[in-house]
């Protein structure tokens, strides 16, 4: 270690050092899995798919040895979280919980990710649509609602999801069924099927189209019930919900979940994965002391276990009847917004404008008021270094560049002795604090609150 | 119910659970108290190890590890600027600048004690009338929301009192930002400029972290030069002050906190009034409780540049929010934030289902034993926040001794990393460098940086009711068609208007005069 060398030359010798390191990035060999894995939820925490993903890991966690992380990607009815895990490196170490999004969304020109883009592992569990109402709603059976919407069209309200999102198809498919047309109920959009619940107790709504469990709690709670469910045969465990078949609507609609990894993962990979998910769900692994089908079971989800092949056909026949029930004209309206896009932000933006020239014009004022006063805040301003300032940006955004090639550590540590020596500290003292702290924030992170930091060379 | 409670005292009381309490809290304090780690992910963190737990425990350890969070938001918040969550933006300023003229341990102490008053405050109200108020939080429709939001975004503009119009300006921006991308109802992205990353919309812990903490940094490097010794300490040490009460300033705030008692319970009020509402929050309760805090206040024009009343205010108010938030998810199962919402989830695990009959000792033994262990959690988690608080203080502190020069790249990687470990994304720290450029430019020109974070906040809020409002009814008149939404309206348009009315008035009354 250079003692007392106090030229900017030794610094650039560490950035050259370190942008070397970032280039050679070399993989290092070991067995599956060998480093926590991250399991992505597309859905808000507290959602169904949230339930469903969290035990999912704790269970996995069990069995495959390594920490298995839940990361809620949201937004953007779900492409958010589906893009963040397939697009990921198929290395098994991002698993995504994918959900019928994956068929609905590219009919619909969201993304171009079909579920081709990914390999199936196993197939978790399959919900149907039910629709719900207030307990004291004036309609106790399909037949004499549906009466009330052929009698007074787009007159009522629903919601349970964002607009095209899979309540909402199952809904609308339901009243072209019927020969309605798709917009005789009129949706309002929402963040998913909680809110809706809410919107609907409080009387904001005047039914929710989601599944059964996602309105359980209301339901044996006694604030709202359930006019039908959009399934083949009623389910365990709600034996009183009739089916729309039974009373006479052949219409039926559900919404599935399932892992996936993105496409080209190595088979040696999927395999372990699979084993693993499947002793899951076979019932060889128990957290406090239940297994996850009794936990599934304890939360109201409808199990559907599907070995990787028949999950890939069954997402290849769910596609192609969502392609047909998409393509569709009247389906095409219903992906239609009700308001352009732009409304709002153009309205913001029209507002913010408006403020920003009656600042200038107030600062103008002020300025030829009171002659002249420094404009700087605090009259900080004796002499500006700029240098510093890009130096602290370029040292923000070396992480993005090299993180993945170089890792946490090594970037840490160099970024922390560049800027300690650019601000005049001493060697030894730059190095010793980075060299304690670098690893200490990985190890913190990474390991004791388990947010997985990039890993480079060094495999830290 | 007596007998019910001291089961649930007796339940709390085993040791292994005050145990699980006792690491729950320096847990909660810790993740708190890093920027970017959120309250919500500190709950979601020790959701895999409840399944380990007993139904007391599992319980037990979110309910502490989530009052401690939130005050611990408030350490790095008053020390460096950079909220620990969300909560704490309201009065970062306030709290910073107190930090700057060497009250940092003044501040801190306060904020722990308001912290734990409002925290227990709202404890009484869920144990209280829970029942009660759910039901008032039913007749909340969308349009009650709307108001509600703009009610909270009017608190921000207007506690920026001598340049409002920039703190109309802010709020602006904060929430342009957030209709950055496809927003809860579109499937169309706007204002993404053929960036893929921008589709998913801008994360407010990245922006909040670069408005807040990355501005900062840049505003302290642009004046430090490497051979000059200038890089001292962030902030000047109270040396005499410090050596005469032993660090803390105890007595002080004890008296400070007597002297409050009317203000604490209004703003605990307020709190729980807010927090009880799914989808407001400890966030939105901060904000309002500040600025009715400023309204009535004597001295309104310290508030922004270290009010001690300010920050007390909010922080007792976001405590008293977190007891209020379960009332919703206890009774109808529909969470308060996402925090209950992780909580309920656990609580479904452990077969306890929510119902308005939660609390009913008759009907369910069992389960209104633990709902009370809840309660008795709450109270012994506020009362342990004072002792870890009070530790957490002393260690917090000792950072502002550090010189400059080492503090802000060590700052910097913590932003760094804070930004990045939400959601694992490079795109993240890209958005807190901007974020951090942003703040740096708008401070220059005197903008507060409060208004644009509860934009970017609740932004895409306002928006989704907005157009969630329009889409009911394409009248106007549907935004006043209820006595609630039309008390909140004429809230909100009062704040706004307010001041300016009182001021024409008072021009004319000069005039008058003259």
């Amino acid at each position: 270690m250079k003692m007392h060398s106090n030229q900017p030359g030794s610094i650039q010798l560490v950035l050259l050092a370190y942008w070397a390191t970032f280039l050679l990035g070399c993989d290092v060999q070991e067995t599956f899995p060998s480093r926590p894995i991250t399991l992505i939820c597309p859905w808000a925490a507290g959602g169904g798919t949230d339930r469903v993903s969290r035990m999912t890991a704790v269970h996995l966690e069990m069995e495959l040895g390594v920490p298995v992380n839940v990361i809620n990607a949201t937004g953007g009815r779900g492409v958010t979280g589906h893009s963040h895990g397939l697009h990921a490196p198929p290395d098994g170490y991002t698993v995504l919980m994918g959900t019928v999004e994956l068929n609905t969304m590219h009919w619909s020109g969201l993304t171009e990710l079909t579920p081709v883009d990914a390999t199936p592992l196993l197939s978790i569990n399959e919900d149907s649509a039910a629709l719900i109402v207030r307990t004291d709603a004036p309609w106790q059976t399909l037949g004499e609602l549906e009466a009330e919407i052929r009698g007074k069209p787009k007159q009522l309200t629903c919601s349970g999801t964002a607009t095209g999102g899979i309540w909402h198809l199952a809904l609308a498919g339901w009243l072209l069924s019927m020969g309605m047309e798709a917009d005789d109920i009129t949706f309002v959009s929402e963040s998913g099927a909680g809110p809706s619940l809410r919107e609907l107790i409080s009387g904001g709504l005047d039914m929710v189209c989601c599944s059964l469990p996602e309105a359980g709690t209301l339901m044996k709670a006694g604030q709202v019930r359930s006019l039908g469910l959009m399934a083949p045969r009623r389910v365990k465990d709600y034996p009183d919900v009739e089916t729309f078949v039974e009373q006479g609507h052949d219409w039926s609609m559900g919404a599935w979940r399932g892992l996936l990894i993105p496409q080209d993962a190595p088979a040696d990979v999927t395999d372990v994965l699979v084993t693993a998910i499947q002793r899951m769900v076979t019932g060889q692994t128990q957290v406090s002391g239940k297994t996850f089908a009794e936990s599934m079971q304890i939360e109201g989800f409808n199990n559907a276990w599907r070995p990787p092949d028949d999950f890939r056909r069954f997402m290849n026949e769910n596609d192609a009847k969502f392609g047909e029930l998409l393509s569709t004209d009247a389906m095409r309206s219903v992906n239609a917004d009700r308001y352009h896009p732009m409304a709002f932000p153009g309205m913001i933006m029209a507002v913010a404008i408006v403020l920003l020239v009656g600042v200038v014009i107030q600062t103008r004022l002020q300025e030829t008021s009171t002659a002249s006063l420094p404009p700087a805040l605090e009259g900080e301003r004796p002499d500006v270094n700029v240098a510093n300032f890009a130096l602290f940006v370029f040292a923000i955004a070396a992480f993005p560049l090299s993180g993945d090639r170089v890792g946490f550590v090594i970037f840490a540590a160099v970024m922390l002795i560049v800027t300690f020596r650019w601000l005049g500290c001493r060697w030894w003292t730059s190095a010793l604090i980075a060299v304690v702290l670098s690893p200490l924030v990985y190890h913190t992170f990474a390991h004791i609150l388990r947010v997985p930091l990039p890993r480079g060379v060094l495999g830290w | 119910m007596h007998e019910v409670m001291w089961d649930a005292v007796l339940l709390v009381c085993e040791p292994r659970t005050l145990a699980i309490i006792a690491i729950s809290a320096a847990y909660g304090i810790f993740v708190g108290s890093i920027p970017g780690l959120t309250a919500t992910m500190a709950t979601a963190l020790i959701v895999p190890l409840t399944f380990y737990l007993s139904d007391v425990e599992a319980v037990a350890a979110i309910v502490t590890t989530v009052t401690c969070s939130i005050f611990a938001g408030d350490i790095p918040a008053t020390l460096v600027r950079i909220p620990g969550t969300p909560a704490s933006a309201a009065y970062a300023a306030d709290a910073y600048a107190l930090t700057q003229q060497g009250l940092a341990q003044r501040a801190l102490t306060t904020s722990l004690t308001f912290s734990t008053l409002g925290g227990l405050f709202g404890v009484l109200v869920l144990a209280v009338a829970a029942p009660q108020l759910a039901t008032v939080a039913t007749h909340f429709t969308s349009y009650e929301y709307f108001w509600l939001y703009v009610l909270g975004l009017t608190c921000a503009a207007i506690v920026s009192d001598e340049a409002r119009l920039k703190g109309a300006l802010a709020l602006m921006i904060g929430i342009q930002l957030s209709t950055v991308g496809l927003g809860t109802d579109y499937s169309v992205p706007r204002l993404t400029f053929g960036v893929d990353e921008l589709i998913t919309g801008i994360n407010f812990i990245p922006a909040m972290i670069g408005l807040f903490g990355v501005s900062e940094i840049f505003r302290n490097v642009l004046t430090m030069r490497r051979d000059r010794p200038s890089a001292g300490p962030l902030a000047p040490v109270p040396r005499a002050e410090a050596a005469a009460t032993g660090g803390s300033d105890f007595p002080s705030v004890m008296a400070f906190t007597g002297r409050r008692i009317p203000q604490l319970l209004r703003s605990s009020t307020i709190g729980s009034l807010v927090g009880m509402l799914p989808g407001a929050g400890a966030d939105i309760a901060a904000w309002i409780s500040y600025a009715v805090s400023k309204r009535f206040s004597k001295r309104p024009e310290g508030y922004g540049s270290g009010s001690l009343e300010g920050l007390a205010d909010a922080t007792g108010a976001n405590n008293a929010a977190l007891g209020s938030a379960w009332i919703p998810a206890l009774v109808f199962g529909i969470p308060g934030d996402s925090i209950t919402a992780i909580a309920i989830g656990v609580l479904l695990m452990k077969n306890i289902t929510p119902g308005p009959d939660i609390f009913d000792a008759g009907k369910h033994p069992e389960q209104a034993v633990l709902v009370g262990s809840i309660f008795v959690t709450f109270v012994l988690a506020n009362l342990l926040l004072i002792p870890i608080g009070l530790a957490a203080i002393r260690t917090g502190s000792m950072l502002i001794r550090i010189p400059r020069r080492i503090l802000l790249p060590a700052i910097m990687l913590f932003c760094i990393v804070g930004s990045y470990a939400m959601y694992g994304s490079y795109f993240d720290v890209w958005v807190m460098l901007a974020m951090g450029l942003l703040g740096f430019v708008l401070e220059k020109y005197g903008v507060p940086l409060g208004p644009v974070v509860l934009g970017i906040i609740l932004g895409s809020q306002v928006e989704h009711t907005f157009i969630q409002c329009i889409t009911k009814s394409s009248s106007l008149a549907a935004f006043f068609a209820s006595p609630l939404s039309i008390g909140l309206g004429l809230i909100g348009v009062a704040l706004w208007l307010g001041p300016a009315i009182l001021s024409l008035a008072r021009r004319n009354d000069g005039g008058d005069r003259q």
